[in-house]
């Protein structure tokens, strides 16, 4: 897998410096960096899914409130416990991701954007008219049960989960399956001319990118502890999850990680000068530029950088 | 019954007009444009701006609308369309990012709330029980108007048939000596202004919030699958079933369950008959 000792460096003083932050940073800050670690783990779902294959999502949200909702309906009203009803949110969203295999088969690029774009709409009105009595209906629900309580703690744990899913997903990444996945973003019939089966691959990719997504959609909502249709299956939400992996670093491990804190603290950077949505017109407005200036986000503004003023280098 | 007819034939005009500027970007430029529909929420917003606050006539409301519309199209296609050259999923990102960067800016300037847009034309018509407001009329009617204007205009002109030739083969257009870059700018700006004209029918229809261009976009983006690219009268007739099918449900079934049976009907057709029902044979 081409593993160096460098590598292990780095993981470990990341995960080193992550675990020490509540010593260093204020409460209010904390929180910031718990939304920041649930848009990661989103982010990093979303890239494995889309973002190398090519084939992208515009209804992630479909699969995280599946997660979610699952798991919220499992312990709210029927009293499952929490060990037992996230394992089963996760293989319900797996389950559920097949849904978006059946287009992907057959339909490449916008019109895959538009059916899981569909996928989404579909869902956030079913879910308001199907069985109120068990989602709440539009008001969503709230008095889930939460796994952590404060600051301190909630931080540990999305913190936690973001670093299990980014070190997985690393590892996968660089195994010959992850450069499978990355070989069909770019051309998807060079993939099948090579003997390998694209099906097995996309369908590999989608259940991955599935299993992460449930996984985070459960933790976040046992996290704040209530669900509504409108915050969820919003084109908001998906906003800020492609543009969280997009910024960063399309294909990489550590770009969504980047974008998502990247983005998080913008928005609160911004909170004292434009309290409500307005902030997301500079937000999109710095996103908008960015993107336009290097599609492939900061990581790779980073190592051009990186590239051209290494030490000892002549030119 | 007639009430279901009357007002399935209104819903039905709208969204024909709604979806036409999408048809033709989509299929001349064969680019998802995911800020469609922030030009009806600006075309929506401008009107409002100078026909309410400012107190202009209607009519300079509208013209200024379409005009604000039209240049809107232009500008995205100069400064994102085209330096991203083609490049399907950064440009279907980048106007998905414009498209919210728009609508916060509209929070930025007139407030979260939503407004109610006075009709263009006051009163309504009584006809066999059912209301039909002016505003819907006129809004069918233009609809139809422009949808002809349209067909005619792609068909017979020089301008029209050189937009369906770069839509079939830029480079096969170009050695006939058309200029694509020309052809896409007009497409631009015409998409442009008749989304900001169908913002100004659609705000008065239901209302002015700033949230209000994603529920358009859905409704094109299903027009334009269900027909197909590239065909003016597919995307009428869709129009039709899905207007009428919205009507039929909330009238029979249950008002809300009017979205979920366009989304089965978007995954469905997309799954079966990629192309659409009356689209070209290609993909």
């Amino acid at each position: 897998m081409g593993l160096r000792w460098y590598h292990f460096a780095m993981w470990a003083g990341f995960i080193a410096l992550m675990y020490a932050m509540p010593e260093l940073v204020s409460k209010g800050t904390l929180r910031t960096f718990i939304f920041a670690n649930f848009l990661a783990v989103f982010a990093i779902s979303w890239d494995v899914l889309s973002g190398r294959t090519g084939y992208i999502s515009f209804g992630h949200p479909f699969l995280i409130g599946i997660g979610a909702y699952t798991t919220a309906i499992l312990t709210k009203r029927f009293d499952v416990a929490i060990e037992i009803s996230i394992p089963i949110a996760v293989v319900v969203t797996m389950i559920a991701s097949t849904l978006f295999i059946l287009p992907a088969l057959r339909i490449r690029g916008s019109y895959f954007a538009l059916v899981t774009l569909a996928f989404m709409e579909l869902i956030y009105q079913l879910v308001q008219v199907i069985r109120p009595d068990l989602t709440g209906g539009t008001r969503g629900m709230s008095g889930i049960q939460t796994l952590t309580r404060g600051a301190v703690n909630g931080y540990y744990m999305s913190l936690s989960l973001m670093l299990a899913v980014a070190i997985s997903m690393w590892l996968l990444m660089r195994t010959r399956v992850g450069t499978a996945l990355s070989a069909i973003g770019m051309s998807e019939d060079s993939v099948l001319g090579s003997g390998l089966s694209t099906t097995r691959l996309k369908l590999f990719a989608f259940l991955t990118g599935a299993f992460v997504a449930g996984l985070g959609g459960a933790f976040y909502v046992h996290y704040l502890g209530s669900i509504a249709p409108r915050a969820l299956f919003d084109i908001n939400f998906v906003f800020t999850i492609i543009v969280a992996a997009l910024i960063g670093g399309s294909s990489t491990i550590i770009g969504p990680m980047v974008g998502a804190f990247f983005l998080t603290y913008l928005l609160e950077y911004l909170r004292p000068y434009l309290p409500g949505a307005e902030r997301y017109f500079i937000y999109g407005g710095i996103a908008l530029l960015l993107y336009m200036y290097q599609p492939k986000g900061i990581y790779h503004i980073v190592m051009q950088a990186w590239e051209r003023f290494k030490p000892g280098k002549s030119a | 019954m007639t009430q279901i007819i009357i007002q399935g034939l209104l819903l039905s005009g709208l969204y024909a007009l709604i979806a036409m500027g999408f048809t033709l970007i989509f299929s001349i430029g064969r680019v998802l444009n995911l800020a469609y529909g922030a030009y009806l929420l600006i075309g929506g917003y401008v009107y409002f701006y100078f026909a309410q606050m400012m107190g202009m006539p209607k009519l300079v409301g509208v013209l200024l609308a379409v005009i604000v519309g039209a240049a809107m199209g232009l500008a995205k296609y100069r400064m994102i369309v085209k330096p991203l050259k083609g490049d399907h999923v950064a440009i279907e990102i980048s106007t998905l990012i414009l498209a919210i960067v728009l609508q916060s800016g509209v929070i930025l300037a007139f407030g979260d709330s939503s407004k109610i847009l006075l009709p263009i034309i006051p009163g309504v018509e009584r006809l066999a029980g059912a209301t039909i407001p002016y505003s819907n009329l006129l809004a069918a009617i233009v609809s139809w108007a422009i949808l002809i204007s349209l067909y005619f205009f792609v068909n017979k002109t020089h301008t029209g048939r050189a937009m369906q030739a770069v839509s079939m083969d830029a480079k096969g257009a170009a050695i006939s000596g058309i200029d694509s870059d020309r052809i896409n700018m007009i497409t631009w700006g015409i998409s442009g202004a008749l989304g900001a004209l169908a913002g100004v029918f659609f705000a008065s229809y239901t209302q002015l919030t700033p949230s209000m261009w994603v529920a358009p976009l859905i409704i094109s983006v299903a027009i334009v699958i269900v027909g197909g690219i590239g065909s003016i009268i597919g995307t009428l007739i869709v129009a039709h079933i899905i207007g009428f099918m919205e009507i039929i449900v909330t009238a029979m079934i249950a008002p809300e369950l009017r979205g979920v049976f366009t989304m089965v009907l978007i995954i469905g057709v997309l799954v079966i008959r990629p192309q659409g029902l009356f689209g070209r044979e290609e993909l």
